[in-house]
């Protein structure tokens, strides 16, 4: 027979786990917004050593174990930055020609991936720079293998990434050829098994050869054109038979990825990037499909 | 009365040394998918020495940790944590939990159970088989592994019944 104080005590063991549990149930159904709040807010506060200690630890990693890898990387991207400067004078005479104002140059900003131990862990990421540091909110990022996702929320010192294996993770794109364009959004194939990528949307009369490389097309204003978002595995499916699904590898693994470039959108006033008789900004409804976030 | 006071302050040590381990070496251990949670671990075997409701306050706070740092679905990993935690903690009351085996395994199975409750919890979209078969029961074997380590190394200063 259990005495009057036990009792009591496990009664209250049952209303401190019910507690922590209707607060935790809460979370889970307020909004997102409330959610990434509260995120942010233990981020920049309470947990500012940890992540402070975090960052410390990430870089001691990259100073000690991948310097050789990245003295190579710098060795080929000096090698093949000796052709720029004559393919920059090429590309502005060929836009005077056209009649093209000069090409945006988007600034960026490199930050470390402080990986967490949940399985969720590669549908966000958090970085080691946020809003002090330049990063705002739908801010592209990209690894040196391509397209990684876009900034879902930046707090004073960290911001959370929305990688490609986010459910709700969408880019317009195109292939390399230029011949089909359409939306590259995350598989819903479970399993894994046949790529964690798909291109949706492609018309039925363009077909895509396997290999083919399937760039960011820069509509919808998220994401610059021309990263690499995958490459074509096969096709996944065919609908109504009138569109076409392909399976893509993707380029980038946010999964272990160590370091990303933010690219920082220009906050200043594009209108210098169009000719004067161009076309009144929103005349094209296409342009405002495609990518997620906006 | 000094000597129980004297036991919870190594075993906070340890608890303290765990939070550092995660988060300033954990990165340099190689996949973050397959490294061991040492706050995880620290959480296990500070529930299976407490009373349920302790436990489930301490999983609720890693839980919140774990939210605020990877918030794919704010809420998943607090609600997951502190029922693990709850779990593990009346678990003890089942199993022989003096055992250091028994107490790995408790580690590892809880991983496994964590990350179950936490991809269902966030929805759908990636590959769940690739976690749950791979990735996750890899990450728990080098978890329960570490936590034998941990149990071989301080083994007396975890001989202690926080809720005694």
């Amino acid at each position: 027979m259990t005495s009057a104080s036990e009792r009591s005590y496990t009664r209250r063991d049952t209303v401190m786990f019910l507690v922590c549990l209707g607060l935790a149930c809460f979370g889970l159904v307020s909004p997102d917004a409330w959610g990434l709040s509260i995120a942010a807010a233990l981020r920049d506060t309470v947990l500012a050593p940890v992540v402070w200690l975090q960052a410390r630890g990430e870089e001691a990693k990259t100073s000690r174990e991948r310097l050789r890898t990245i003295t190579a990387q710098r060795d080929s991207a000096a090698y093949l930055a000796q052709a720029i400067p004559s393919l920059v004078a090429e590309n502005e005479r060929l836009r005077q020609l056209l009649a093209l104002s000069r090409r945006l140059s988007t600034r960026y900003i490199a930050a470390e991936v402080l990986h967490q131990a949940q399985a969720t862990d590669g549908r966000t990421l958090l970085l080691s720079v946020g809003a002090r540091d330049g990063v705002g909110t739908f801010d592209p990022v990209v690894a040196p293998e391509g397209l990684i996702g876009v900034v879902l929320s930046a707090s004073d010192r960290t911001s959370v990434v929305m990688t490609w294996a986010h459910p709700e993770f969408r880019v317009s794109a195109y292939t390399v050829t230029g011949n089909a364009a359409g939306v590259v959004a995350p598989s819903a194939d479970l399993t894994g098994a046949d790529g964690a990528l798909e291109f949706r949307g492609v018309p039925y009369r363009d077909s895509v050869p396997t290999g083919t490389m399937v760039l960011s097309s820069g509509l919808g204003g998220v994401y610059p054109k021309g990263i690499p978002v995958g490459t074509v595995t096969g096709l996944a499916g065919e609908r109504a038979g009138w569109e076409r699904v392909y399976r893509l590898q993707p380029a980038a693994n946010p999964g272990s990825v160590a370091h990303v470039l933010v690219l920082v959108t220009p906050g200043g006033d594009l209108a210098r990037a169009f000719a004067p008789d161009s076309a009144p900004a929103g005349s094209d409804s296409t342009a405002s499909a495609g990518d997620s976030g906006r | 009365m000094i000597h129980a006071r004297a036991s919870r302050l190594q075993l906070a040590g340890v608890l303290l040394l765990l939070v550092v381990l995660h988060f300033y070496v954990r990165p340099r251990l190689g996949d973050p998918r397959v490294s061991p949670d040492f706050l995880f671990v620290g959480l296990m075997l500070f529930a299976m020495r407490s009373s349920p409701g302790v436990a489930a306050v301490a999983g609720f706070v890693v839980g919140l940790t774990a939210d605020a740092l990877t918030p794919a679905q704010f809420g998943a990993a607090t609600l997951a944590h502190t029922v693990v935690a709850y779990l593990a903690s009346w678990g003890r009351a089942v199993f022989f939990a003096d055992n250091l085996l028994v107490n790995a395994a408790f580690v590892a199975v809880g991983l496994w159970i964590r990350d179950l409750l936490v991809l269902a919890l966030s929805g759908s979209g990636r590959p769940l088989l690739v976690e749950l078969a791979l990735y996750s029961p890899l990450q728990a074997l080098t978890s329960a592994l570490f936590a034998l380590l941990v149990l071989l190394a301080f083994r007396e200063w975890f001989a202690i019944r926080l809720d005694a």
